[in-house]
């Protein structure tokens, strides 16, 4: 079909055919920690660093809408990132920082209308005009529910609150980009690249009807509301594969904006997109090969000059081992600079137009692709695909699927299931361990300073506006105004998420691993098997897992894993799902009779959930449960764990399912000896 | 005999603690009522003993069945809340197909149901059902008889649409089909001939409007035409809590106590699955399952003599 060829409206060369250099993408960090002013100082640093715009990471009881001083959000405050519980918070973050010179984008989705109206209050309070914020919300609920966990709302609900947040920008903020469409999280979660683009295009494609058929638009507006959706991008290490996929993406974007919607402006076609490159794939083992990953994929998508990112974000070399230190992010944005203004990349036209490699690869992608999204499309769309959960248990299969291929050495991780002997790193010395460490006493800081929030606003203001947005959620009012006036009267997160929640009900998603299958080492698991069996014959019945996520941390695909590979193995696995409190999974595994609990927490908060789950299953007269836990946790936190009862820890270093297993039931055996 | 997991404990004192609905109690009980070897039935002889002689009653089973996504859990979740808000208490025992290539099973959780942690009243249990046909595990039934010992309410969980997933008739006071609006799931139903086993159905999720109505017209249609006479129909919300109070107080009147009535027709059938058709033929000579029962004193003392005969 001639709409999937690859032809870019963007001249090769300028006019005089000069060497001129393009202006460099973006260069971001991912960051936000402890506290707005401790986040601040680091934000100020980053701009000192040439950093050229912000990318604000919120912490988990932010992003699913709890204010700190709620018990489920007590454990994680300040965790993965900065908490934000009222405007005055905002004006200590971005304290200093000029609104109408930055560009923003902030991680942020089940609240994303929330901390959007938050800066246009902030924006408001400052005397900036709302018509000169730019930046992004990620806003991308489609994704939470497939993928990362932070959703509130049930769906319709959730997907109203993106479709208003678009309307409200359309004229009064037309440089923000009001939702982000995230691929990344489906590669993250083991998706192919052909799913990869097809699902992130069912999803483009789920919001973009949805914004038709509301009818608050006219055509022109939702033109510029196509010219508004960007893309956030995921980069593997098979860079070639990469760049070729961004070239899919791209002609695919074109394709469907022209066929589907009938686009005529070329410069709302564009497929615009920011990349955070690959986390899944960097390495516990070696992680000093980190930043040799790390370069290789940013190579991906800025090599190809019709296929370039916007923005870029790099993880840190060190991230499977723990939350990124200052250090470990100035040594990735150093990487942008170099690549952007050493390099002689940027000087050039795009260096693969006409390759016949690249084009095959390309059209690969692009058909394999379109006859998936085609079969998303005709299975109901994205929000079907959610409901059923063919989405979700296609990206539970690959995952398990990639699992098994390292886990047989089909798939090469060089330091892990290969050359996995080498002298120690250097850089893991010193008296951190070359890990971040969050400061303990910053949750408390963010509670006193909603206590002192709480203590001085006007408290008429407050019910008024709280009132105002629960009305508008009941009368389908867009709900922008009604939360800035929240903002602006110093409601806290807590609270506007909570009236929300009282008029749409809460959420909770399928979780995919029913029907899922895998295939491990066959001799190890019919040795495993048969342990399985020998159990049953000496307890009359077989060994029993609960398997679940305690707090706020929606990152499943390793707790799905492991609940795939139990019941693979012959476990009766009890699987419970994501954000769940301590004593949930206690009750759960106490009325289960469990032989084993496991947890999984990559949020950094595993100390504090062990101990919580551990004083659960003491209350409930099961101090004696076996429990393990995997996530991402520090060697120097796993004497910590050991003391408080934990029998084993599993880190990402622990990659074949099937020693897993056999150490879980090496557990189990222990204890029932025992 | 001792309490295996605690040395110190006597059965009859882990049955004490499970009748003021201490829920690790309750758990280790059940596991031993789950248990298919004989040294079980004699652990669930002295349970059984303890628990009537403390003055236990029957409470009623209910079977609760559907297709997957039908939203039993949803349901069940608010009418565990609205029974016990009523004073009363519940169990749920929820089964779900093992895996017949490893024999694993992913198991339904609590939580799904969202159950408060903290409430003693209510109790979640899921079963593997083990490669056992009709929707039920192979002890689904004795775990009813100890649990219907100890709530008020148990609610039987089953997933299936068809002829041998409605088993859970044959255990249950009362048995309810759960359908979603938009399954097109009476279609199926009247297909597989089972709209007449169900004592009443409940059309889940009737807050989509139309499709409710649509729903609720083909039910009924559906029920006209295959000949089975009225039944009732309850139309409930789980996310509105619309019809979940009805639907609790016509439970609520639902006799208790059948359980028993139905034991020697179990007995006959655990024979029959675990002994084989010469066994069944043998218990037939001797007189027949109810007669046995009552020659050797009750279910699990016939289990163990019938094991060791």
């Amino acid at each position: 079909m001639s709409a999937a060829t690859i032809d870019r409206s963007a001249p090769p060369v300028d006019e005089a055919n000069r060497v001129t250099r393009d202006a460099p993408w973006i260069f971001r960090t991912y960051a936000g920690h402890s506290s707005p002013r401790a986040s601040n100082a680091l934000y100020r640093a980053n701009l000192d660093k040439g950093q050229t715009g912000l990318s604000i990471a919120f912490d988990l009881p932010t992003q699913c809408g709890y204010s700190s001083d709620a018990p489920i959000a007590r454990p994680e405050v300040g965790k993965v990132g900065v908490p934000i519980n009222t405007l005055d918070d905002f004006h200590l973050l971005f304290d200093g920082i000029p609104l109408e010179r930055m560009n923003t984008s902030m991680t942020i989705n089940g609240t994303a209308m929330w901390l959007l109206a938050l800066y246009v209050a902030l924006a408001r309070e400052r005397g900036v005009p709302e018509a000169a914020l730019k930046g992004t919300t990620q806003n991308d609920i489609v994704k939470e529910y497939l993928a990362r966990g932070t959703y509130i709302f049930p769906p319709e609900h959730s997907l109203r609150l993106v479709a208003e947040t678009y309307e409200y920008c359309v004229d009064r903020l037309p440089d923000w980009n009001p939702s982000n469409i995230c691929s990344y999280h489906l590669q993250e979660a083991g998706a192919s690249p052909v799913q990869e683009v097809a699902f992130t295009l069912a999803n483009a494609v789920g919001l973009l009807d949805l914004l038709k058929s509301r009818g608050k638009i006219n055509d022109a507006q939702f033109a510029r509301c196509v010219g508004r959706i960007s893309f956030f991008v995921n980069a593997g290490i098979r860079f070639v594969e990469e760049m070729c996929k961004m070239r899919a993406f791209g002609a695919l974007w074109d394709q469907v904006t022209r066929e589907r919607y009938g686009i005529a402006e070329a410069k709302y076609r564009m497929f615009r997109y920011g990349v955070q490159v690959n986390s899944l794939g960097l390495t516990e083992a070696q992680p000093e090969n980190n930043a040799w990953r790390i370069l290789l994929e940013a190579l991906g998508v800025t090599l190809s000059k019709n296929a370039r990112c916007r923005a870029l974000q790099l993880p840190t070399w060190n991230e499977a081992m723990s939350l990124p230190r200052p250090w470990a992010q100035q040594w990735s944005l150093r990487l942008q600079q170099i690549l952007a203004y050493e390099t002689d990349l940027l000087e050039y036209p795009d260096l693969f137009d006409g390759s016949p490699v690249v084009l095959a690869k390309t059209q690969t992608i692009v058909d394999g692709a379109n006859a998936e999204l085609a079969r998303v499309l005709e299975l109901g769309g994205v929000r079907a695909a959610i409901d059923s959960g063919y989405m979700k248990s296609a990206l539970v299969q690959s995952m398990s699927a990639r699992m098994a291929r390292i886990g047989t050495g089909e798939q090469i991780v060089v330091g892990v299931n290969k050359w996995t002997e080498g002298l120690a790193s250097p850089l893991v010395g010193g008296d951190d361990g070359g890990v971040f460490k969050n400061d303990p006493a910053a949750a408390d800081d963010a509670r006193a300073a909603l206590a002192a929030t709480i203590a001085r606003r006007d408290p008429a203001r407050v019910k008024a506006a709280l009132d105002a947005l629960v009305d508008a959620a009941k009368s389908g009012a867009n709900l922008m105004e009604p939360s800035i006036e929240c903002a602006l009267a110093r409601v806290s997160t807590g609270e506007w998420a909570g009236a929300l929640r009282k008029v749409f009900g809460e959420y909770r998603a399928t979780t995919g691993v029913d029907g899922a299958s895998l295939s491990l080492d066959p001799a190890r698991t019919a040795k495993l098997r048969e342990r399985v069996a020998a159990f049953e014959a000496a307890h009359g019945r077989r060994p029993r897992l609960i398997v679940g996520k305690p707090g706020l941390d929606g990152h499943s695909n390793g707790a799905e894993v492991i609940a795939v590979a139990a019941r693979h193995a012959g476990f009766d696995v009890v699987y419970a799902g994501i954000r769940l409190a301590p004593d949930e999974i206690a009750a759960s595994a106490v009325e289960e009779d469990a032989d084993l609990v496991g947890i999984s927490v990559l949020s950094g908060s595993h100390v504090e959930l062990t101990r919580e789950l551990m004083e659960a299953l003491g209350k409930a007269g099961a101090a004696d449960m076996p429990v393990v836990v995997g996530g991402i946790i520090p060697k120097a936190d796993h004497a910590v764990l050991a003391a408080l009862g934990v029998r084993r820890v599993f880190t990402p270093s622990d990659y074949q399912l099937v020693e897993v297993m056999e150490k879980i039931m090496d557990v189990i055996d222990g204890s029932a000896a025992a | 005999m001792t309490a295996g997991w605690h040395v110190s404990v006597t059965w009859p004192e882990v049955a004490q603690a499970a009748r003021a609905h201490q829920r690790r109690a309750v758990a280790k009980l059940v596991t031993q009522f789950e248990d298919p070897r004989p040294a079980a039935a004699a652990v669930r002889r002295e349970v059984i003993a303890a628990l009537d002689a403390d003055g236990a009653r029957l409470g009623r089973v209910i079977g609760l069945t559907g297709a997957p996504g039908a939203g039993k859990s949803s349901l069940v979740g608010a009418l565990a809340t609205a029974i016990v808000a009523d004073g009363g208490s519940l169990a749920v025992v929820a089964v779900d197909p093992s895996s017949p290539v490893s024999g694993g099973a992913f198991l339904g959780d609590r939580t799904r149901v969202r159950f408060p942690p903290d409430e003693p009243r209510l109790y979640f249990r899921s079963q593997p059902s083990r490669g056992a046909l009709g929707g039920l595990a192979p002890s689904t039934f004795q775990v009813c008889r100890l649990l219907a010992r100890l709530y008020d309410t148990v609610i039987v969980e089953t997933v299936g649409v068809g002829q041998s997933e409605i088993e859970v008739a044959a255990i249950a006071d009362a048995t309810f089909l759960v359908i979603a609006p938009h399954g097109g799931d009476e279609v199926q139903f009247m297909k597989a001939g089972i709209m007449e086993i169900p004592d009443g159905f409940v059309l889940s999720k009737d807050d989509l409007g139309a499709g409710a109505e649509r729903a609720h017209a083909q039910l009924r249609a559906a029920l006209r035409l295959s000949g089975v006479g009225p039944r009732p129909i309850f139309r409930t919300s789980a996310q509105r809590g619309a019809g979940i109070t009805e639907l609790a107080q016509v439970w609520a009147a639902i006799s208790p106590g059948g359980l028993t009535a139905r034991e020697p027709a179990q007995f006959a059938r655990w024979v029959a699955d675990e002994h084989g058709r010469a066994a069944a033929a043998r218990l037939n000579a001797a007189g027949g399952a109810a007669a046995y029962l009552a020659a050797h004193g009750g279910f699990d003392a016939a289990q163990l003599a019938f094991a060791g005969a």
